[in-house]
């Protein structure tokens, strides 16, 4: 037990500190309605890897996550910063189009690198169980600050994620816009690095979402998806080591069960009230 | 001569995938769903998934056989995209207070994992995820054109017939106060009937390919008209001269056709939008 706990605890600790600012993140992404930003921003980066490799780099090399970062950041400044009052299209529309095309790209990137396409499908799953507690350490100190960062504006940014779609006054906020998606661009692509897209896309949405679906309270919705977020982490990590699945997986099943069974807790719920209220009605005037 | 004839499948295959999915993409640009096709790909993935597992239990030692095409898997693939179109329809509900497309990306994430870890568990086959990403039209058969000519014409002729129901739906997806009768019905239908055309454009030309004339062709008609017609002549003939050039140039310079396609088709959204901010500047 105590081997088994000596090996899995870089594991958890990475899961309980992404899990924490990605609930936290996840609040904000999903009042604005654009769900798949971190699937988009993790194409970026990984674009940004394989121009890297294209000119020579070595994959693990300083120069390689300097290109991935700085097209993660360019492209999502440029999201920030370009929303404007005449757009026709939704924010999660033009995710979609920065998703596809950055796609295409690697997918012409990936003809010209030996063993290219996996640099495509290598993000996908990822795994936490090879994390390192080096590794581990940097994340904190990225969370540590970017959580800083939002803690000094947390009013500013829940103010601007709630008015979302009111687009009056959009262009005085750019400043707290670009602090906002460039701190999350850090961390997704640290996250994915870490966790795989699927992981963080579900640690980002899930908790949010079940809580979302029983308050609108901003506070006790950060609380409570928190603990939604770092307890699915630990049982999921849990189960996967019981009973032998890949731990990204577990976890990414668990909490989306987790979803669907209160999503469907809570519209039964209300059909049920309803009847029951109507008859009440009925009752009274009988 | 032979280029015509190598090309004359797959280009006819662009044309009805181009032509079902701008209207397709109209629809999903308004209900603001717009990962519904990876999510549903990947959803009739999964149940094609199960079914090369149960029939690799059941054909213990014939080996590893393609089993794509198999009724099986077609049969799973069409009742899981049964479920979850019930699910999306009953889950777009006043009560429910987070965005469908959270419901979307949460079962998109649920079947992807979810197929992998039957098959780490089956060990029957590996991931398919680079195939279906991609795909390749250069490789369509006639007899899957006419496959999915007669889908097409089938898909196309409900939502021809009942295009009032279909499209006041989409129109007014936004507003909570959504007074339509029977709204959970045709949501249903919308859903299932856009299930079965994903399952036979994904197994022709890929996700990708797919998700790119679903999106792109339409959010670039959306910046120049409102009208359901005109969007739809806009992104047909965006979309039909853009995969023309694509599968020429494709053959050309031996590059693959679909980053080609998208990458063009994305081009000419940024030369769009440009186009319309100076518009827009000359009138202000």
């Amino acid at each position: 037990m105590i081997d088994n706990l000596v090996f899995l605890a870089p594991a958890i600790a990475a899961c309980v500190i992404l899990a924490g600012i990605l609930s936290y993140f996840g609040n904000h992404i999903l009042t604005r309605g654009i769900i798949f930003i971190d699937i988009a921003i993790a194409q970026i980066a990984a674009l940004g890897t394989m121009t890297g490799l294209l000119f020579g780099f070595a994959e693990e090399s300083i120069s390689v996550q300097f290109i991935s970062y700085g097209f993660t950041i360019v492209v999502i400044s440029l999201f920030a910063v370009l929303k404007s009052k005449k757009m026709a299209i939704s924010q999660e529309a033009i995710i979609g189009i920065i998703y596809c095309v950055a796609l295409g790209l690697a997918l012409l990137l990936a003809e010209r690198i030996s063993g290219g396409s996996n640099y495509i499908t290598k993000t996908i799953t990822g795994n936490i169980l090879w994390v390192t507690w080096k590794q581990v350490i940097f994340a904190l100190v990225l969370v540590i600050a970017v959580g800083l960062v939002h803690v000094i504006f947390s009013k500013k940014f829940i103010e601007i994620s709630e008015n979302i779609r009111d687009k009056k006054g959009a262009e005085n906020k750019r400043i707290l816009e670009l602090l906002f998606y460039v701190t999350f661009g850090f961390v997704i692509v640290k996250a994915v690095f870490i966790q795989g897209i699927f992981l963080v896309f579900i640690l980002l949405i899930a908790p949010a979402a079940i809580v979302r679906l029983f308050t609108s309270n901003w506070r006790q919705r950060f609380i409570w998806s928190w603990v939604i977020g770092i307890l699915g982490s630990i049982i999921g990590i849990y189960i996967s080591y019981e009973y032998n699945v890949s731990n990204g997986p577990a976890i990414v099943c668990l909490l989306s069960t987790f979803v669907f069974l209160a999503a469907f807790a809570k519209a039964f719920k209300k059909i049920l009230d309803r009847k029951s209220t109507s008859k009440f009605v009925q009752n009274i005037k009988e | 001569m032979t280029i015509l004839e190598f090309m004359l499948a797959p280009l006819m295959a662009c044309l009805l995938l181009i032509l079902i999915n701008v209207y397709f993409g109209i629809h999903v640009l308004k209900r603001e769903i717009i990962f519904i096709d990876i999510a549903l790909a990947q959803i009739a993935a999964f149940g094609a998934t199960i079914a090369v597992v149960i029939e690799h239990v059941m054909h213990e030692g014939h080996g590893h056989e393609h089993s794509e095409d198999s009724w099986l898997a077609y049969v799973l693939a069409l009742s899981f995209i049964t479920v979850s179109s019930l699910v999306f329809s009953f889950l777009k509900n006043k009560k429910i207070s987070i965005p469908l497309e959270a419901i979307i990306g949460i079962s998109y994430a649920f079947a992807t994992t979810a197929a992998v870890i039957i098959l780490d568990k089956a060990a029957g086959g590996d991931v398919h995820i680079h195939d279906m990403l991609v795909g390749s039209i250069l490789w369509v058969s006639w007899a899957q054109v006419i496959k999915l000519f007669v889908i097409v014409a089938f898909v196309g002729g409900i939502h021809f017939i009942f295009r009032k129901k279909f499209i006041q739906l989409s129109d007014s997806y936004q507003n909570k106060e959504n007074k339509m009768n029977n709204s959970f019905l045709w949501d249903f239908l919308f859903y299932l009937t856009f299930g079965v055309v994903i399952i036979e454009a994904v197994n022709i030309s890929g996700i990708l390919t797919v998700f790119a004339f679903l999106i792109l062709p339409a959010a670039f008609s959306s910046m120049f008209s409102k009208s359901w017609t005109t969007r739809i002549i806009i992104g047909f003939i965006l979309g039909s001269v853009v995969s023309a050039f694509g599968l020429y140039f494709s053959w050309n310079m031996d590059v693959p056709v679909a980053p080609l396609i998208i990458i063009v088709l994305g081009i000419f959204l940024i030369l769009g939008a440009i186009y319309k901010r100076l518009i827009s500047f000359k009138k202000s």
